[in-house]
């Protein structure tokens, strides 16, 4: 009789114990979309004689206002993308292209991301999950907020930019054992997915605009040249300097 | 110094002259992501503090400590406190060798706060608390029951000889107690200077 009684105990413990680390491990994305309305597939025809080459000439990446180094997978991404529209012949990057002197659409991407771990709010909950043996692991969640602004420079041969613009958000909700940098990496995708996306959907839109017959190639094109003012948001910038006598 | 001493340390000058030489140069050392994981393990010896008149025991030795941490931040901050915050768990294992030959085992959570630092040293601060059992316990006239608390704190510096592997040292203060369970419970204090490495995946 004790026996049965230790063994159905040991099963119990066992149970518990599965539940509590399967429980300590879940991890679960919440996005913040538009209705429905706006993601409605939109098609558009166009030509193939119609369609000019496109080249990725940048993509400047700033994250919580500090600018980062460029990164290949987004930009494989967004050619990717541009691929799979097939509104224009070509889509490469700027290394790639073939040296063209007719019409083409020169594309710049500025990906502005906002990244959020709460720290304060994950350092109370550790304190209190450690104090609890663990125990709290499976009850208490942690966040990770990650937004994305993207902003998508298009620029006809004749010098004409159309500006595109989008936004999204997401919160990864974790336990603490589903802390992992796949889930950030997951969160990332699905919010640039949707950015993308978006942005896709409004270069659909301007078809028209980006067809061989919308404007004549000049004798004389027209480029336009840019240098925006990067400042930081804090005014003081610091500066060292050496004097070697 | 005996042969043997030198053999090791001519050893670890190799060990740290080597690794980072065995590859991973591309990545910057030291820069940790969400979700990170760290092993580790940290040796050092007990050294005792008689903080009151009625402390009377000298109680010292080796001390073990496995443990596993977790990064939930990204770097945070911008000025010299910028750093990451891990969470994780330790188990204590101290070989009292004085005043008797006892042993002592605990399991303490513990939260980290790992400094941005410069390059690949990182400089971090720690705490951790959690239960204790020892044998020394009933012993000595400090402490009357077996099961205690452990609390630690301390700071240290790691040093990234790769991206994954850093080496640590750094000092702790220890106190044992039974949190008033049982009586006596003046509780034992000590310093430990330790040793370790840590493995990041």
């Amino acid at each position: 009789m004790i026996t049965t009684l230790s063994f159905y105990r040991l099963v119990l413990g066992c149970c518990a114990s599965v539940l509590l680390m399967t429980a300590g491990c879940s991890r679960w994305i919440e996005l913040m979309l538009e209705p429905e309305s706006t993601q409605a597939p939109l098609t558009q025809t166009i030509a193939r004689q119609e369609q000019v080459p496109l080249v990725l000439e940048g993509v400047q990446i700033t994250r919580n206002g500090a600018p980062q180094n460029p990164s290949v997978e987004i930009e494989q991404r967004m050619l990717s993308i541009l691929r799979e529209i097939g509104l224009f012949a070509r889509s490469s990057s700027a290394e790639n292209a073939e040296p063209s002197n007719g019409k083409i659409i020169r594309a710049r991407l500025l990906v502005d991301e906002a990244l959020d771990p709460h720290p304060g709010a994950a350092a109370w909950k550790g304190i209190v999950i450690g104090a609890s043996m663990f125990l709290l692991a499976p009850v208490l969640s942690l966040e990770y907020d990650y937004a994305a602004h993207l902003t998508l420079d298009l620029e006809r041969w004749d010098g004409q930019v159309k500006r595109y613009e989008t936004q999204s958000a997401g919160t990864a909700y974790y336990q603490l054992f589903g802390a992992t940098p796949l889930l950030i990496d997951e969160l990332k995708g699905h919010v640039t997915e949707y950015c993308l996306t978006a942005l896709m959907r409004q270069v659909v839109h301007d078809t028209p605009f980006y067809t061989a017959s919308s404007a004549p190639l000049s004798d004389n094109p027209i480029r336009s040249v840019s240098v925006k003012g990067r400042r930081p948001e804090s005014s003081t910038v610091p500066i060292s300097t050496s004097t070697t006598k | 110094m005996t042969r043997q001493s030198r053999r090791v340390i001519v050893f670890l000058l190799f060990i740290t002259w080597t690794i980072p030489r065995l590859g991973w140069a591309e990545d910057p050392p030291g820069r940790l992501t969400f979700g990170t994981q760290e092993i580790g393990l940290t040796a050092g010896y007990l050294l005792p503090h008689r903080l009151t008149n009625r402390h009377t025991t000298k109680q010292s030795g080796p001390a073990l400590m496995p443990s596993w941490a977790i990064v939930l931040t990204d770097p945070i901050g911008q000025s010299w406190y910028a750093g990451q915050i891990l969470l994780g768990a330790e188990v204590v294992y101290i070989q009292f060798q004085r005043p008797e030959l006892t042993h002592g085992v605990g399991f303490t959570p513990k939260i980290k706060y790992l400094f941005e630092g410069f390059h690949s040293v990182r400089p971090y601060v720690e705490f951790a608390g959690g239960p204790f059992y020892t044998d020394l316990a009933g012993r000595i006239p400090e402490e009357s029951a077996r099961f205690n608390f452990i609390l630690t704190a301390g700071g240290g510096v790691s040093w990234f000889v790769t991206p994954r592997l850093a080496l640590n040292a750094g000092y702790r203060f220890h106190h044992i107690s039974n949190a008033g369970t049982r009586f006596p419970n003046l509780g034992l204090n000590s310093s430990l200077p330790f040793g370790g490495f840590s493995f990041y995946f």
